[in-house]
């Protein structure tokens, strides 16, 4: 398709998927304001399926950005009805692929040869095929095993075309919707983040700095990689095994103490956050699986090296401290650490950001902020901040922000807490 | 004799005294105030008649008391000779970071609060009313929790400690690898063995919980001397006199800490545990004795070897000079206290006063 229809062709589908969802919602609520019947006390559960389901399937066709959206909902199962999670958190890792011809050009282009000559097997199917990128298993002449993962072929110009498409839609939304949601943060947010994820030379980098943080800690591993054959659109990498960390049914029948889970990845996270300053920012349920360790101790595999970021000296301290005073609500402290954080008020008006952290707290179960920056706090933290324009809040934050929460979105599922201070003591 | 009050309130557990002005570190608000001058901790009211009522009750009742020995309790590393040598010629970070991580250490002293209690009246033969056990939960635990962490605006020992930092060092570089030392460098977590499979996990994390501090609370009794003398030295501090308040209000803070620990773990002591299944007892001299004394030890001679390599690297990567580090380096181990654990492995700890 040329360019510029299959660009036609995106914006369409994606603007022809919002209308239906609005007006899904919409219809309804307006018939029932027409009838005199309450619009709360509908039962929802029908609709917010069907809306789900249409999402996914436009989200699988197109790929790309809309799958790093649907990524982001499925991890939000306190936010977003359990419909949308799980439907939308089906987007991980089991995306059909594109077919066998497309990979192999890529794989040709970028390592400057015949496939036939890097590898001595190469599995047609792949193993798992995601937004970006998809990953197939194959031997090296030497008889090693790898895993190579390719990206797609046109994913630079599709993205590009769904920023676009977007914004236009949520532009056209908030003209036709009275009370609407803002999603051009978001929209911003995104596309930093996928600029950063396409360089595949990038996310070497970045696993390899983060191997040196963990080697004399069995409890990460990371996936070596052959440097010699990666470049900007293929890496090629040790093949791993290990079960998906939200797959509590299969880490029990293979004899890992569950209940270490959280408190290990946590600890991992914390030590890559507060105390390295480079972590993985993107620790979904797809990009963490679970090995036995010592004793049946779970130890874990990172995957996915594309968002990773580096934290300015005295960051880890400064979350520490926001964490700390957070827990015993101390506003003075509160306020010094959002400072040290490069959180920024114009006019200089503080009450702004206390404000913020009494919302956030008031979000928590107990009332109180014991160490887990909860999905809802953290949502709440984004909501206040939106309907705050004063409030400047530095981007490292708000990858921090984002990483945590999606790390109380694994606990969530498997019945623990993501407490970050608990994980902060001497092991 | 009218008998003394042996119940509260948690409202009267954490009462304050009416303080004529408040403690400031620098300006940071702290806990606690003055009465005549004299520097009054917090929550302290009805807490000190209180714990002394307790304690009181179990030395008429013949029990003896735990306690450490001050032979045990290691010397802070660097020691004060060793950390104002260091000060002196420059290198500051070292005696930045342990005040720093010792500010961070009180902070956490707040999980306390989380320990979950056994269910006692189940798990214990005896009676608890008019115990210190029987009111963890009912003030004690949370006023400790204030105390270290501090509470809404005001600041607890964690704020302290920093401010004792701040003023004392005219606010120093932080280094950044304190939360990587704190958190152990290399190993990852594992989980704790059982010691007494039989008893409820809660009765066992509890004794272990309550031991735990109570050994660092004791330990901090030379970490307080080593700050007051070193933070109060007008060789190497920015603010000797306030510097040292500070520290010193911290140590008196500590006090009732150390006092209800103690009574408490010994009360469990005179006491039968029941075991999980209620099929066992054991005695509760056996359980805490056997676990406070493993902690002890182990807390006691996990130290230096580590923490002297580092120095000595620190020494080396902040003096340029090779000459003048080994210099330096060669001088600041000629100050080592050479301290080490004083009983022998296969030895039995003195880890009791006789009852009075
Ligand atoms: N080294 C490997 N060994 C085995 N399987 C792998 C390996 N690397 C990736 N995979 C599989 O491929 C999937 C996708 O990999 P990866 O997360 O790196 O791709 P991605 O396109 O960046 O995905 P996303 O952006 O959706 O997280 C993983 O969830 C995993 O199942
Ligand atoms: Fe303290
Ligand atoms: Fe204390």
């Amino acid at each position: 398709m040329p360019k510029l229809l299959n660009r036609l062709h995106r914006a369409s589908r994606i603007g022809y998927t919002a209308l239906c969802v609005w007006l899904r919602y919409k219809g309804p609520q307006w018939w029932d304001r027409f009838r005199g019947n309450d619009p709360d006390a509908r039962d929802m559960r029908g609709i917010h399926q069907k809306n789900a389901d249409q999402v996914f399937n436009t989200a699988v066709a197109m790929r790309g950005m809309l799958i790093k959206m649907c990524q982001i909902v499925g991890t939000r199962s306190d936010v977003f009805p359990p419909e949308y999670v799980s439907t939308l958190s089906k987007c991980h890792d089991q995306m059909p692929a594109r077919a066998f011809d497309e990979v192999r050009d890529v794989v040709e282009s970028e390592l400057g040869k015949p496939i036939g000559e890097v590898f001595a097997e190469f599995s047609e199917t792949a193993i798992a095929s995601a937004s970006l990128a998809q990953v197939h298993k194959a031997k090296l002449q030497d008889g090693t095993t790898v895993a190579v993962k390719i990206q797609y072929p046109d994913i630079d110009h599709i993205i590009q075309t769904d920023l676009f498409s977007s914004r236009r839609i949520a532009a056209i939304y908030q003209r036709f919707d009275k009370n609407p949601m803002d999603f051009l943060p978001l929209l911003d947010e995104l596309q930093r983040h996928l600029r950063m994820e396409l360089d595949f030379r990038r996310e070497v980098e970045s696993g390899d700095k983060i191997r040196t943080l963990f080697e004399d800690d069995r409890i990460v591993h990371i996936p070596e990689f052959h440097h010699a054959l990666c470049s900007r659109r293929v890496i090629v990498m040790e093949f791993v095994e290990g079960i998906k960390v939200t797959e509590k049914d299969e880490i029990d029948a293979a004899g890992i103490d569950a209940s270490m889970l959280m408190p290990r990845l946590m600890r991992a996270f914390n030590k890559m956050i507060l105390a390295f300053g480079f972590f993985h920012a993107d620790p979904h349920p797809g990009n963490i699986l679970v090995t036995k360790g010592d004793g049946g101790s779970p130890e874990f595999i990172l995957l996915d090296f594309g968002l990773a970021k580096d934290l300015p000296d005295g960051f880890g301290m400064g979350i520490f401290e926001l964490m700390f005073s957070m827990m015993t609500f101390n506003e003075s402290a509160m306020l010094r650490a959002f400072k040290e954080l490069g959180f920024k008020t114009k006019n200089d008006d503080d009450n702004t950001l206390i404000h913020i952290a009494r919302r956030m707290v008031g979000r928590s179960d107990s009332g109180s902020f014991q160490g887990e920056f909860t999905e809802e706090m953290t949502d709440e933290m984004f909501d206040a901040i939106r309907e705050n324009p004063v409030v400047e809040v530095p981007t490292d934050f708000v990858l921090v922000a984002r990483a945590f929460s999606l790390l109380s979105g694994i606990a969530h599922t498997l019945g623990q807490s993501a407490n970050a201070l608990d994980a902060l003591g001497p092991g | 004799m009218k008998s003394a009050q042996l119940e509260y309130s948690p409202e009267e557990l954490m009462s304050e005294d009416s303080y004529e002005s408040p403690l400031y570190g620098g300006d940071v608000l702290c806990h606690g105030g003055y009465i005549n001058d004299q520097y009054i901790s917090p929550r302290g009211k009805v807490r000190r008649p209180a714990i002394e009522a307790w304690r009181t009750r179990l030395t008429e009742e013949g029990q003896p008391l735990i306690h450490v020995p001050d032979a045990y309790v290691p010397p802070h590393y660097p020691n004060y000779e060793q950390a104002k040598y260091l000060m002196k010629e420059g290198l500051v970070q070292p005696v930045s970071r342990s005040l720093t991580t010792i500010s961070i250490l009180e902070g956490f002293g707040a999980r306390i609060r989380d320990v979950a209690l056994p269910d006692f009246d189940k798990e214990v033969v005896e009676d608890l009313s008019g115990t210190a056990l029987a009111h963890l939960d009912k003030g004690l635990f949370e006023a400790h929790a204030r105390d270290e962490a501090g509470h809404r605006d005001q600041g607890g020992h964690k704020q302290m400690w920093e401010a004792a930092r701040d003023v004392g060092l005219d606010k120093p570089n932080i280094p950044g690898d304190v939360l990587m030392r704190l958190m152990g460098g290399g190993t990852s977590n594992r989980k704790a063995e059982r010691i007494y499979p039989e008893l409820s996990a809660q009765m066992e994390q509890t004794i272990i919980s309550m031991a735990n501090i109570l050994v660092v609370e004791t330990f901090a009794e030379d970490v307080f001397a080593w700050a007051m003398e070193l933070l109060g030295d007008e060789e190497v501090s920015a603010d000797p006199k306030l510097a040292a308040h500070l520290v010193d209000c911290v140590r008196i803070d500590e006090k009732p800490h150390v006092d209800y620990l103690t009574v408490a773990l010994s009360e469990l002591r005179g006491r039968t545990l029941i075991s999980q299944d209620g099929k066992k007892t054991f005695e509760g001299s056996e359980v805490v004795d056997h676990i406070f004394s493993r902690l002890l030890r182990g807390s006691a001679s996990n130290r230096p070897k580590e923490a002297r390599e580092r120095l000595q690297q620190e020494i080396h990567g902040q003096i340029q000079d090779a000459r003048r580090a080994e210099k330096v380096s060669k001088h600041f181990e000629s100050l080592d206290s050479g301290w080490t654990f004083p009983v022998a492995k296969d030895e039995q700890l003195e880890i009791l006063t006789k009852a009075a």
